[in-house]
């Protein structure tokens, strides 16, 4: 007897709940399609028209096989025929439909139709928002702003910790612009000047490697290592911190006042190093500049003027009562000269006060000398000259650098010996046809051990007989020495002598340059700023005043060939007082006189 | 005069104005003032001084301060927005101050920059605020006009309206499709279940539906109407329009979502980069007094 076919259709409602439809088919096999035709109908468009049949075989068994070919699941396996055991609770799978197979009621085989949970349509308006499905917002948010905080904050200031001399500087991001080429060894070593968190940087800082009151040899050293391809240069204080502060004057307007207020607040002074020279910024050229100036040479740093040289040295009396510097608001009010007068002496000791130009000083230099008689053209001097011959360096008139030798911005000292001597010999006596010579530099000694004022372990090595004599009115040593009565044993003595090298200590001029040594057009030569030709005296000051000076400085191309700036930095520097700024040119220059693999001080440019 | 007195009332209320406006252009008017004062100020100290304008500046601390605090008050737009209130400080004040405050913040920040930019964090931070003023006016761009797109585009219809549309018509399809043999059926289950509404984030922005499996549906119904007859081919006539139906019902939805992914996208760039941005404005400000 075949076996009949329970059909139970379950049909979930959308409320919830379900309708059961049962139905028996009592022939033993049972279509399975979409067709409605179909035993069990599947209105599924996966499932084909009549995709199966189910056919019972046995007690219990059952059948499933394809009629199109097109495969089924059962338990969830793909098969196209299939022969279960309905005890066993098969679960076959056509479409969204799955057949459960089971022991009916009076040995039927129980076939429960249900149709697959579907998920509800979308119907919900958010569908129309627009979600990112890799990042949200929120999480997109968060994630950059912490790798923000990470790499740019977290990585720098743990870096030092973790990884010590690492090639990468993580605190390289926080620079906020180059380093100018002067610094840029320092690019990788931020704390060399940020020595102190939250501290602006201080002058120490500065000075580690410019202080030129401290060890040279170390600080090259120290600069070396930090891989600086030249020397530091090295600065001296223009004067004393505590002066300086009090000599500044304040802010002119309310403006400056508000930010001199502002950055004392933050502890950001403006007296510091990094006030005037500041790092990190590139300064735009300045074509009113001066040539000669080094402030705003390409490769150092920026250069902001937070009071210039007039700022200053105007009123400053005002200011600094105890100042003996007399103002200089600006070039045209320069005060005259004041050169550093030999006003007598302490023993041996010159005593050099400073002297107005104005109140024609006299220089007690311990010389009898007249310009005047050795450079006449026509006279005996001249003569003499011509007499010694070009063998030995005269041969004519004498001129200047007969005597005066140049010797870089400057002269060598004057030596009696190489100056003077070729004329006025210092012969004694004739010994066996020989000139017996007294040394010029023993004189002194000698005169010494005559006064008493030497001790004798150094004996004369004159007849005291030929000193007394040289030392006489007409004598040899009165031609060009003052001599003063002494109680010593020549009853009297040389006094002594003073020529410096340098009149005008805080003013540099170099006598070098072109335009001061009479080389191009409408450059000055000696007798434009020394009288000498009609000084008879050696207590003349042979110098001119600041006026001289004018004649070319601060005058336009229009007035003047020889034009020149009238910068106080022309004759003044701030770093050097009594120099004059060097510039990269200058010092370019002096790096190529060096030795092979010896480093230039300071940075060289043109 | 009381029904005409009632009516002006009602016409009040119901005038819209928008953020743009409010307030007569209130926060317009100051933002710039605030900018017209930042480059005055600017201009003078640029004049007055040698040195070169900056963050290290006095006037440039000032505005570094004064731009840090419009951050981050902007920023706190978001905190706000949160909070339901009434009053005199409504929300719409607030978008209206944002919008503008945040406009001038391109001249006030770029002023703190001195105009120095290089490949650092200081940079970083000026190139993420100018990335969120951006999208931010990307974003004003689009809530003045979109809205009135978004409205055309659906009519009557809601846009619970238009998907319920679509679902119904899925059910119509599959009532319909029964008839079909396996070939054709695939074809309406490659439109019932193949087809993906809204789709991703990128397809929503740029409306990119060109590969919309209803669309294939509709192309490979033709050419099997051609062959079929019979029941066949008049389901497949069914099928055809339901399909073209779809068709536009999809394309309603779809230009639906189009327009407010728009009209949301900017926010995508806006949020994340503010938050950025807060944290490149720390990091600016603690390295700069750090290594000060």
């Amino acid at each position: 007897m075949t076996q009949a076919i329970t059909l139970r259709l379950i049909t979930r409602q959308a409320g919830g709940g379900e309708i059961v439809r049962v139905r028996r088919i009592d022939w033993g096999e049972a279509l399975i399609g979409r067709s409605p035709e179909a035993d069990i109908h599947l209105p599924d468009l996966a499932v084909d028209m009549e995709h199966a049949l189910l056919q019972v075989t046995g007690q219990g068994r059952v059948t499933v096989k394809t009629l199109t070919g097109e495969p089924f699941l059962v338990d969830g396996k793909t098969t196209s025929h299939v022969e279960l055991e309905v005890v066993r609770g098969h679960v076959i799978t056509f479409g969204d439909f799955n057949l459960l197979l089971g022991q009916g009621g009076e040995g039927d085989v129980a076939v429960t139709i249900l149709k697959r949970e579907e998920e509800p349509p979308a119907t919900s308006a958010s569908l129309f928002s627009l979600r990112a499905t890799m990042f949200g917002r929120r999480k997109m948010a968060w994630t950059l702003g912490l790798v923000i905080l990470t790499l740019c904050l977290l990585a720098p200031l743990i870096s030092p910790a973790l990884v010590g001399h690492a090639r990468i500087h993580p605190d390289r991001q926080w620079s906020s612009g180059p380093l100018s080429k002067a610094h840029a060894f320092l690019e990788k070593d931020c704390q060399a000047c940020h020595a102190q968190a939250f501290v602006s940087v201080r002058d120490q800082a500065c000075l580690a490697c410019h202080n030129a009151g401290g060890d040279a040899a170390k600080i090259d050293a120290r600069v070396g290592r930090e891989g600086s391809p030249f020397l530091p240069l090295l600065i001296s204080d223009h004067a004393p911190h505590d002066l300086l502060l009090r000599a500044m004057p304040p802010p002119p307007t309310v403006r400056g006042r508000v930010a001199g207020m502002f950055e004392t607040a933050m502890n950001h002074p403006s007296d510091r190093c990094a006030s005037c020279h500041r790092e990190h910024a590139v300064l735009p050229a300045d074509p009113a500049a001066p040539k000669t100036a080094d402030i705003l040479r390409a490769g150092k740093p920026a250069l902001v003027v937070v009071n210039d040289c007039a700022a200053c040295h105007s009123r400053l009396k005002m200011r600094l009562p105890s100042t003996g510097l007399v103002d200089t608001p600006s070039w045209d009010r320069h005060p005259d000269f004041r050169p550093l007068v030999t006003v007598g002496f302490d023993g041996p000791q010159p005593r050099l006060q400073r002297v107005a130009l104005s109140a024609h000083p006299q220089e007690v230099n311990g010389l009898t000398f007249s310009h005047r008689i050795h450079m006449d053209p026509t006279g005996g001097a001249a003569r003499q000259g011509q007499v010694l011959g070009a063998a030995r360096g005269y041969g004519a008139a004498l001129t200047c650098q007969s005597c005066h030798r140049p010797d870089g911005a400057g002269f060598k000292p004057i030596e009696m010996e190489r100056d003077c001597g070729a004329c006025h010999s210092l012969a004694f006596a004739e010994v066996g046809g020989q000139l017996k010579t007294l040394r010029h530099h023993d004189m002194r000694n000698v005169a010494g051990v005559l006064r008493g004022a030497l001790p004798p372990a150094n004996p004369p090595v004159a007849d005291p007989a030929v000193l007394r004599r040289a030392l006489a009115p007409g004598g040899l040593c009165v031609d060009c020495h003052t001599v003063t009565p002494s109680a010593g044993p020549l009853g009297r003595q040389i006094a002594p002598v003073h020529i410096p090298e340098r009149m005008l200590p805080w003013g540099d001029f170099n006598h070098a340059v072109p335009a001061h040594s009479g080389v191009g057009a409408g450059a000055a030569a000696c007798a434009d700023c020394h009288q000498a030709r009609t000084s008879d005296r050696s207590q003349d000051l042979l110098i001119e005043g600041v006026a001289t000076c004018r004649a070319c400085h601060g005058k336009t191309e229009h007035e003047t060939t020889a034009f020149a700036g009238a910068q106080c930095s022309e004759c003044h520097s701030y770093h050097q007082p009594g120099e004059s700024p060097r510039t990269g040119q200058d010092r370019l220059f002096t790096a190529l006189g060096l030795p092979k693999g010896a480093k230039p001080r300071g940075l060289p440019t043109f | 005069m009381a029904g005409a007195h009632g009516q002006t009332q009602r016409r009040k209320t119901s005038t819209h104005e928008s953020f743009l406006r409010h307030g007569g252009f209130l926060f317009a008017r100051l933002s710039l003032a605030l900018c017209a004062g930042a480059i005055a100020v600017y201009a003078y100290a640029a004049f007055h001084d040698r040195l070169p304008q900056g963050g290290g500046t006095t006037l440039g601390y000032t505005l570094g301060a004064l731009g840090a605090i419009l951050i981050v008050w902007l920023a706190l737009l978001g905190v706000r927005k949160r909070a339901v209130s009434d009053g005199h400080y409504s929300l719409k004040a607030w978008v209206s101050a944002h919008v503008y405050l945040g406009l001038s913040l391109i001249v006030i920040a770029t002023l703190h920059t001195g105009f120095k930019f290089g490949l650092n964090v200081h940079t970083l931070a000026y190139g993420l605020m100018l990335l969120v003023i951006a999208s931010g006016a990307v974003g004003v761009w689009a809530y003045a006009t979109l809205p009135r797109a978004l409205s055309n585009n659906r009519g009557d219809t809601t846009r619970k309206q238009m998907l319920g549309e679509i679902h119904d018509l899925d059910e119509q399809l599959l009532e319909a499709a029964q008839p079909l043999s396996r070939p054709n059926a695939e074809i309406v289950r490659l439109s019932l279940e193949g087809t993906d509404i809204g789709g991703g984030f990128w397809r929503r922005l740029f409306g990119a539906y060109g590969d919309c499996a209803n669309d294939h549906a509709i192309a490979l119904v033709g050419p099997a109407l051609q062959v079929a007859s019979g029941r066949e081919a008049t389901a497949l006539r069914k099928v055809d329009q339901l399909l073209r139906d779809k068709a536009k019902a999809l394309g309603k939805a779809r230009r639906q979502m189009h327009i407010t992914a728009l009209l949301e996208a900017w926010l995508f760039v806006h949020v994340p980069a503010t938050f950025a941005l807060l944290a490149a404005l720390l990091v600016h400000i603690v390295s700069v007094f750090l290594y000060w």
